[in-house]
């Protein structure tokens, strides 16, 4: 049992490693800029 | 609508969200100070059940929490969705609905902490009848929140709506598992788990809890405030989307560390602490945006109360979340595991982060919502300092304490006995109880003049009628942006 939750924790870790680094990745720069910009042009 | 037939925002609702907050932070901080007062003189519940300790704790708990914190939320989280989205409330008469009712189940709640009917979970206390309803709020509260997004007319969802969403998800699935049981009268029920299965689901919200609802909940409040007090964007848009993932993922694998060297697998409280120590980069990065996005603006530091308020709860929630994994290592819980390090840790987050950040937003937001000036910019300044003091000297006096508590208890004789009793070690701490007391009366005044200066601010005062604003063309739903695909920053699809 141990094991098998170990294997499942590795496959989330992994998962979820990939999604920090396509998160980190996809987008240029500017749209990051762009979205930080929204609380500053909503009024 | 408003009287001409134009979309307005719901702002009403977020000022009576707001006035509510500051009725139960009022209440429930004067319940705190009188349980600080109650370590002293044990004789004040003068033989009345209903003033015990063990009665008036969770109400002073749950108000906080659910009355001042979560009020707070709602308030801010209706506020900011509306302008992130460019679009009015998704049903609003269901937010006041949850406006109303929550008010009324935390109310109706804490009377029954008080009548001895609990469900002995911390944090958790209420007995099933108001689990029920709450849940059946926390639904509505997301129905509103989520058909806003989903109707919005800006093509990003802000970074700020990820945590208010993270909230309201993690917290109504926390709630939930938590709180299954089998109940026996109106005012008793048992808990669906029995013994270590019971403890580890108990903290696994109760962690939680304090993960996604007392800091991601309030950092959605930061990444949306923080901005709009200092005139900056964030920092870096960037690291606030991967400190969410990194946040949410780390998050909830820690709650065992509150169970160390207890009736469950070793392996699940090194798995605990190993989590914990990694839930510090995720925690820090959004520590850090925050410092990094006011750094341009720090003149405007030296005028603005709010913003002050904002950036020491920054560093509150900086030394809290270090502090946190800290005591998460086995090494150092077999010190400060109950003992009043604990209570020193929790405040440092509760004063220092919960508090102050929430204190700063209303100073930012009381003002814009009724169109007028602060009522007194001097009281606000007056509030920071001793809201400052306060806290200072609360997380100070229950480290000496705590840290005195953990190795007086640790030390044995030759014999390996004990060599000091409980209460020998408890008629130690009086004097570090009566600086707590002082520094909660200290904190307590502060908010209590906040408390004035917004009814002040709010005298006579309507909220006032807000017309949402056109969206710039690179953030329209049919716009591209400008990466190749057809995306949003924050990392799923538009």
């Amino acid at each position: 049992m141990t094991v098998f939750i170990f294997a499942g924790d590795m496959l989330v870790m992994l998962f979820m490693i990939g999604l920090v680094m396509w998160v980190t990745t996809k987008d240029g720069k500017e749209v990051g800029q762009d979205n930080a910009r929204i609380p500053l042009e909503d009024d | 609508m408003s009287q001409n037939g134009q979309e307005i925002y719901h702002d009403r609702v977020v000022t009576r969200l707001i006035q509510f907050s500051l009725v139960w932070v009022v209440v429930a901080m004067a319940v705190g100070v009188f349980l600080a007062a109650e370590f002293i003189w044990p004789g004040l519940d003068f033989g009345q059940f209903w003033l015990s300790f063990g009665r008036i704790r969770p109400l002073h708990t749950n108000g906080i929490i659910f009355g001042f914190g979560v009020s707070a939320l709602m308030a801010t989280g209706f506020y900011s969705v509306q302008r992130t989205s460019h679009i009015p409330l998704f049903m609003p008469k269901l937010a006041w609905f949850c406006c109303y009712a929550w008010q009324l189940v935390v109310l109706l709640g804490g009377l029954s902490l008080l009548a001895g009917w609990t469900s002995s979970k911390e944090y958790a206390e209420f007995e099933w009848p108001f689990d029920i309803a709450i849940a059946i709020i926390w639904v509505c509260f997301g129905i509103v929140f989520f058909g806003t997004i989903a109707n919005r007319r800006i093509r990003p969802i802000y970074v700020s709506n990820w945590f208010y969403g993270g909230l309201i998800i993690v917290i109504a699935m926390l709630h939930i598992v938590n709180n299954l049981a089998i109940p026996v009268t109106i005012g008793k029920s048992y808990s669906l788990y029995a013994g270590a299965q019971d403890a580890v689901v108990q903290w696994w919200y109760g962690h939680n809890a304090v993960g996604f609802l007392l800091t991601g909940g309030f950092l959605g409040m930061m990444y949306y405030f923080l901005p709009k007090q200092s005139g900056q964007p964030i920092w870096s848009y960037r690291l606030s989307v991967v400190s969410f993932w990194a946040f949410t993922y780390s998050y909830i694998w820690a709650g065992p560390h509150h169970l160390h060297y207890n009736s469950i697998p070793e392996w699940v409280q090194s798995l605990a602490m190993v989590m914990s120590l990694i839930l510090l980069a995720p925690s820090w990065a959004s520590m850090i945006n925050g410092i990094m996005t006011v750094s341009k603006a720090w003149e405007k530091l030296r005028t603005d109360p709010a913003l002050k308020f904002i950036v020491m709860s920054l560093a509150f929630y900086g030394l809290a979340t270090f502090e946190g994994p800290m005591m998460a290592i086995r090494s150092v819980n077999v010190v400060s595991h109950f003992t009043d390090w604990t209570i020193g840790h929790v405040h440092s987050g509760a004063l220092g982060w919960n508090a102050m950040i929430t204190y700063g937003t209303f100073y930012y937001l009381v003002p814009k919502l009724v169109g007028c000036e602060l009522y007194s910019k001097k009281m606000a300044n007056m509030h920071f300092w001793l809201a400052l003091a306060g806290t200072m000297l609360y997380i100070l006096s229950m480290w000496a304490a705590g840290v005195s508590q953990g190795l007086l208890w640790l030390s044995v004789d030759e014999f390996g006995q004990l060599s000091f009793s409980f209460r020998e070690i408890m008629a130690a701490m009086s004097s570090y109880y009566g600086l707590r007391l002082i520094a909660g009366l200290i904190f307590f005044v502060g908010t209590l003049l906040m408390g004035w200066n917004l009814f002040m601010t709010m005298r006579g005062q309507k909220t006032i009628e807000v017309i949402p604003g056109p969206v710039a063309e690179k953030y329209r739903i049919n716009s591209k942006p400008e990466s190749a695909d057809d995306h949003i920053g924050t990392g799923v699809p538009a």
